[in-house]
């Protein structure tokens, strides 16, 4: 009774102690409940609000303990209500003597949890909306939930207490009453209460009626077994009737009681998880109030009820309580029988579970029909429904709607009501709001759990980050270290290309270096990488064209022969203009005047002085010099050539007593320079050429093409001096053959100017001219326009390129259409007159070679590129791996300085000195790389 | 000597941690190389040809009258809409954010007998199928209201891509999407589909891109003749039509002096690009303006489309400069010269086989590395 002291008075302090002293283990624990629950569901407002009231009401809050504020908590829900009722202190009483009861029984804990449930769902329709409970209390109630945290001790602590209080209540009340017995005793008393509010009929008796229905659950758990005095044996806990008192005993004793019992104990946990709904009547929770009306709705429950009813009064006093859909299915089924508390039930019911109550739409009872409505209005003016479009109705045959189906949450109802409160459901606005139109407003309910997950979803994203910084920066290291030994690699290469270049000066066709006979090339240098091992192929293409490109060139072998035997020629050559000089200096008005009619003295080629480092000054000779043309000077040779081009520039327009002479002194001078090997020598009038063969298994020609520049510049100067012409020595050799020698000449120049300095291109022209020999329909690109195409193709890149990117370049070019008709042309530099180098093309190779390189184009870019080389495939290298340098490859790499004489022996003199100085292109690595990794 | 060194980045070429980005490279092309390639003789005449060309797209572009109903309808459509956003009354299936023309009929580059006009909503709520029926219903109701007389002849169809409106010469398609904050909130079973709600937005990104950039007169011609090419051509089919803005685009106006090109040159140039590969992997393409991150546009095809595309180039290109313009402009003859055989003044123009194959099943990587193997990457295509 000091409940109404406490009321009435507004003394808080004294009575909340008193509460205090009941509780005082539990409220510890319920503090870190509180916490969780602080997140603000409707529930916890709802509990807040209450804690509010309960605030108001006590002007000594700040004082009690979070135990007593617990106590007051359900108290103040009681008051609120009364309040809202109109006078409190009645209220109070009534509530108090009913609170009184249970507090001699301990077991009202389990009924905590229900209770606050319970409250919640009031408190999100009908208390918002009626908020007419007592004032005070509305205004406190906001503000708590938005500054729960921070909110003034006093406040916090209510609000703690009343949280902490249902949470308690759920886990912890079994540790403080559980045991106790009192239970039964306190069912009565919830039924008198309830009475009590029922009489009340404001909104205020939702309140109640859930305490009541929180006291309900209390009931269940309590094994009300003994109790039954009529025949019926009920086990409260099991909710089964026994046949007798025999079996009621053994149930007792039974493992499944015990279970069921000690989870009752324990019980109060599992129902309380904020939204679930409790049939406190068959000790059932459903997750929602569709389950929980088709609970209601189930022939179990239907089941309990009967029994219950049977049971007689004691029972059904409790059964009210309960929850409210239990006594409003009661009331629609079998009103009658549970009598005035079923009706009060019913009112509770309507407002608490608008899910219950709505699903059972016809309610005898038209107070409690009006009561229902007042609440649905309320919740309906709080929720408006949303997404009716996406709810399908599901017809039978017949065209009868038998079921819904809501698109949004996937779920389906039967019931045209269930549907309509799914449709203002927090679930489905959810939904709603996250499927269509995300602006929609849903309050927010972060479970314990959710929270949960979110912190964890923070922590590991965290963990996350922390990772990739430390991968970051890990790559970042390797990055840089790779930097350098990339760096470090090109900078040796360079110096080896400098050192190299300054020991063989890249000149056209100087002398050729001398080696000992029987030693075919030697290597450069030593420690000199050879370009192509050194070099790393990064592209698939670049490996492909790498590798075909070591396929087509000339072995060691071949490419010492034919240095031998040029060389040879060469000097025999230089013996014979010496020869030749020699003779025609006695008589030199003798031979002249034969020779060169007029022009006595030619002054000395320019060119010849240049290329020609062999002559030395002395008298005018008739040979002036002897140069390397062709594939010779450029160094294109390949695989299998066996035929090389001189040129010999003669003082005058060569005639065929000159080729003669030199025909028959050369076998002499070549018997001296080369005494071991034998020549054979013939001569090719027609061509103006004799062809030096060597004798043995490696059948090689050197044709040596006489001419003189004087042939062109009298061609030049034909406008003004056809007189010239007409004074041509009688067996003057073929004028056009003469002339392709000195273009040849022209052509060699232009090549070691322009095309051998070009990354890649080199390269390229030789796999070209492989592609020419190899395929019939690039047959008819010459050879001279083939260079002329990559070297102005690759060169208008403006950029260095990686021989695979070089190659595909210049099928794109001709691809897009380069030969064809309409295209600018290839404009010979080497000419005067503007000519097209791929002139002798006629349109249908045009054509055909175009349409070649369009397919080879393709291929390359679909990765067939060894089908265009005509190879095999070449599989991607073991150890690279993710585009990075690995660990292996920079070993490999860094350590070939030191070792390349070990490890590029092979390579390395494969090479001539010509193209490794053409293909130093070895900076195209770092961009190629670049490629490789943007992969 | 390898390992543990970790010297700091001396002063050579420093590439930040960014020097990965894969720098494809552009392909050959004449136009930007003329200097290397001086001409050995003057041009061919191609006066003939440009006739052509303008003929061609004289007969492409819509009639006054086709353009005054696509112009009508849109406007109303567009009034229509307005009003919903300002005033939505008791429309509530969705909310309008904005209302954007798009495609061929923004940019001018409108075909005759295609009369479809393209419009963009942006739903601020989620685009539901339900909501985008609701709100074509909504439209065609409001345009029913206004123009009674119309009533019968206004139809709506609802697809995938939004719904269209139709009067009896002119059609507009409304394309739906929505604001970009709701992209991730989309549910493939009840929205519309992701892709097809972001190809929209691209498409407001294009238009607008277009409006500064490519509204050189030129360049609708182009845009208008390369349509059609690609009309009639099937191996120009993977060519979408933003594709073929940028290419034309780029073929007239990325040359060294920044003019732009004549017809002709643009014409033949947009065939040199596509054969010499600029639509093919490796290429650096065309990367698309209106996206971040560099991604270059071909590389929406797959890489069995990319070797038709560039296939087909080849082959006209081959055609084109034998003489066969009139069958490449649709003027004579019919599309089979690029899948067959034809002879040109005596030249024989043959049709071009496919380079891609289909990889086969690679084997497991046998080496414990991330196989990311960088020659062996795919190909890079992205389905975009």
């Amino acid at each position: 009774m000091y409940w109404s002291g406490l009321s009435a008075a507004a003394n808080a302090a004294a009575a909340y102690q008193t509460g205090q002293t009941g509780y005082p283990v539990g409220h510890t624990p319920t503090g870190t409940y509180t916490t969780q629950r602080a997140a603000g569901s409707t529930y916890d407002t709802g509990y807040q609000t209450a804690a509010a009231a309960a605030a108001t009401h006590s002007t000594a809050a700040g004082t009690y303990p979070s135990a007593a504020a617990s106590a007051t908590y359900d108290y103040g829900y009681g008051r609120t209500t009364q309040t809202a009722a109109a006078a409190a202190a009645a209220a109070y009483d009534s509530s108090k003597t009913y609170y009184a009861q249970p507090s001699t029984a301990t077991a009202y804990t389990g009924a905590d949890t229900h209770y606050h449930n319970k409250t919640a769902y009031t408190n999100a329709g009908a208390y918002t909306t009626t908020s007419r409970q007592t004032t005070p209390v509305v205004t406190p109630k906001t503000s708590y939930t938005s500054t729960y945290p921070g909110a003034a001790a006093a406040a916090a602590t209510a609000t703690y207490n009343t949280s902490p209080y249902a949470v308690q209540t759920t886990t912890a009340n079994k540790g403080w009453f559980g045991t106790t017995t009192a239970l039964p005793v306190y069912m009565q008393q919830t039924s008198q209460p309830a009475t009590a509010v029922a009489a009340v009929k404001t909104p205020g008796n939702t309140w109640q009626t859930f305490k009541k229905q929180g006291t309900v659950p209390n009931k269940t758990q309590k094994p009300k077994a003994p109790p039954k005095p009529q025949q019926l044996h009920y086990c409260d806990v099991c909710k089964i009737s026994c046949a007798g008192p025999q079996t009621y005993r053994e149930h007792l004793e039974g493992q499944k009681h015990k279970k069921k019992e000690a989870a009752a104990k324990a019980g109060p946990t599992p129902s309380r998880h904020g939204a679930s709904l409790r049939c406190e009547l068959c000790d059932v929770t459903c997750t929602g109030a569709d389950a929980y009306a088709a609970h209601i709705r189930g022939a179990k429950h239907q089941k309990v009820v009967k029994l219950h009813q049977k049971l007689g009064k004691p029972i059904p006093s409790t059964d009210p309580v309960v929850v409210g859909g239990t006594t409003k299915t009661s009331t629609t089924t079998a009103g009658t029988a549970v009598g005035a508390k079923t009706t009060t039930s019913g009112t509770t019911a309507a407002p608490t579970g608008t899910l219950a109550a709505t699903t059972t739409t016809t309610t005898s009872d038209g107070k409690k029909d009006d009561l229902k409505e007042d609440l649905l209005d309320l919740k309906e003016k709080d929720v408006e429904p949303v997404g009716q479009e996406y709810i399908e109705e599901i017809k039978n045959e017949e065209g009868k709607v038998i079921s819904f189906n809501c698109k949004l949450c996937e779920c389906r109802f039967n019931d045209p009501n269930a549907k309509e409160m799914h449709m203002k459901g927090r679930r489905h606005r959810l939904q709603y709001k996250k499927k269509v139109n995300p602006e929609l407003v849903v309050e927010v309910k972060p479970s314990l759990r959710q929270r949960k997950l979110q912190e964890e979803k923070l922590r590991r994203q965290q963990l996350r980050e922390e990772m990739w910084r430390r991968r970051e920066e890990e790559r970042l290291l390797e990055e840089e270290e790779r930097w350098y030994w990339e760096e470090r690699r090109r900078y040796e290469e360079e110096c080896e290309y400098l050192d190299w270049c300054r020991r063989y000066p890249r000149g056209p066709p100087g002398p050729p270096p001398m080696m000992p006979p029987g030693m075919p090339r030697p290597p450069f240098m030593p420690g000199m990488p050879p370009m192509m091992p050194m070099r790393r192929p990064d592209s698939s293409d670049d490996r492909h064209v790498l590798a075909k490109h070591a396929e087509i060139y000339p072995k060691e072998e071949e490419l010492g022969a034919i240095q031998k035997i040029v060389s040879n020629t060469e000097k025999a050559l230089k013996m014979v203009s010496d020869y030749l000089a020699e003779v025609d200096a006695p008589k030199e008005q003798h031979i002249k005047p034969k020779a060169k009619k007029e022009k006595e003295e030619v002054p000395k080629d320019d060119d010849d002085k240049k290329d020609g480092d062999k002559k030395e000054d002395g008298p005018p000779r008739m040979l002036k010099g002897v140069m390397r043309v062709g594939i010779l000077a450029k160094g294109l040779l390949l695989r299998g050539d066996a035929s090389v081009q001189l040129v010999v520039l003669c003082g005058d327009k060569p005639t065929r007593t000159l080729l003669d002479r030199v025909a028959d002194n050369l076998p002499k001078q070549l018997a001296v320079v080369a005494p071991e090997d034998k020549y054979d020598i013939q001569r090719v009038v027609e061509e103006a050429a004799l062809v030096v063969q060597n004798i043995g298994e490696q059948r090689i020609s050197v044709n040596v093409t006489l001419t003189s520049p004087i042939m062109r510049e009298q061609l030049l100067h034909d406008g003004d001096s056809q007189v010239t012409a007409v004074k041509d020595p009688p067996d003057v050799l073929d004028k056009q053959k003469c002339l392709d020698a000195l273009a040849a000449l022209r052509h060699a120049k232009w090549f070691q100017a322009r095309a051998n300095g070009l990354q890649s291109c080199v390269m390229v022209i030789r796999i070209l001219r492989d592609l020419c020999q190899r395929v019939p329909t690039w047959g008819p690109l010459n050879s001279w326009a083939m260079e002329l195409m990559c070297e102005k193709v690759i060169a208008s890149a403006g950029q260095h390129l990686s021989p695979g990117d070089a190659l595909r370049r210049v099928f794109e070019a001709l691809a897009s259409g380069l030969l064809l008709p309409g295209s600018p042309g290839l404009l010979d530099p080497c000419e005067k007159d503007p000519i097209d180098a791929a002139s002798p093309l006629s349109a249908q190779e045009r054509e055909d070679i175009t349409a070649s390189a369009q397919h080879a184009l393709r291929l390359i870019a679909f990765r067939q590129i060894h089908k265009v080389l005509g190879m095999d495939p070449i599989p991607p290298p073991k150890f690279q791996r993710g585009g990075r340098f690995t660990r292996k490859r920079r070993r490999d790499n860094s350590t070939g300085e030191g070792n390349d004489s070990e490890g590029g022996d092979g390579k390395k003199d494969k090479k001539e000195d010509e193209d490794s100085k053409m293909d130093m292109d070895k900076d195209t690595n770092s961009s190629k790389h670049l490629m490789v990794e943007g992969h | 000597m390898r390992g543990g060194m970790i010297r700091p980045m001396g002063p050579g070429p420093h590439f930040g941690p960014k020097m990965k980005q894969f720098v494809p490279r552009l392909p050959f092309d004449m136009v930007l190389c003329e200097s290397a390639f001086p001409r050995v003789k003057a041009a061919p005449d191609e006066s003939a040809f440009t006739q052509a060309l303008l003929k061609r797209n004289a007969d492409l572009s819509p009639t006054p009258a086709e353009q005054a109903a696509v112009l009508n309808l849109v406007t109303k459509i567009q009034a229509v809409m307005d009003n919903l956003i300002v005033d939505p009354g008791n429309f509530d299936a969705c909310q309008i954010e904005e209302v954007r023309q798009v495609g061929s009929y923004k940019k001018g580059t409108m075909m005759t007998g295609h009369n479809v006009a393209d419009i963009v909503v942006i739903l601020k709520t989620l685009p539901t199928k339900e909501a985008v029926e609701a709100l074509g219903k909504k439209v065609c109701d409001d345009l029913r209201a206004q123009e009674p007389q119309e009533v019968l002849v206004l139809t709506m169809l609802p697809n995938d891509r939004g719904f269209e409106i139709s009067n009896s010469e002119a059609t507009v398609r409304v394309l739906v999407t929505t604001i970009h904050q709701n992209l991730r909130k989309l549910d493939p079973e009840l929205h519309l589909d992701q892709k097809i709600l972001q190809s929209h937005l691209a498409a407001i990104r294009h238009s607008r891109w277009f409006e500064e950039n490519a509204h050189h007169s030129t360049i609708k011609v182009l845009i208008r003749l390369l349509r059609d090419l690609r009309g009639r051509f099937e191996g120009f089919e993977p060519l979408s039509p933003w594709m073929l803005d940028l290419l034309a685009h780029y073929a007239i106006l990325n040359n060294p002096s920044r003019q732009a090109l004549p017809i002709n040159s643009a014409f033949r140039r947009c065939l040199q690009l596509l054969a010499a590969g600029l639509f093919l992997p490796g290429s650096a393409g065309i990367s698309d303006p209106c996206e971040g991150g560099n991604i270059r546009v071909h590389t929406a095809m797959t890489l069995e489309q990319q070797d038709l595309v560039c296939l087909t180039a080849q082959t006209l290109l081959r055609v084109l400069s034998h003489g066969g313009y009139k069958q490449i402009l649709g003027l004579e003859g019919n599309s089979s010269i690029a899948s067959e055989m034809s002879v040109w003044d005596g030249v024989v123009v043959s049709a071009l086989e496919k380079a891609y194959e289909k990889p086969p099943e690679r084997p497991p990587q046998d080496d414990d590395t991330d196989n990311m193997d960088a020659d062996d990457d795919p190909m890079e295509t992205t389905d975009n």
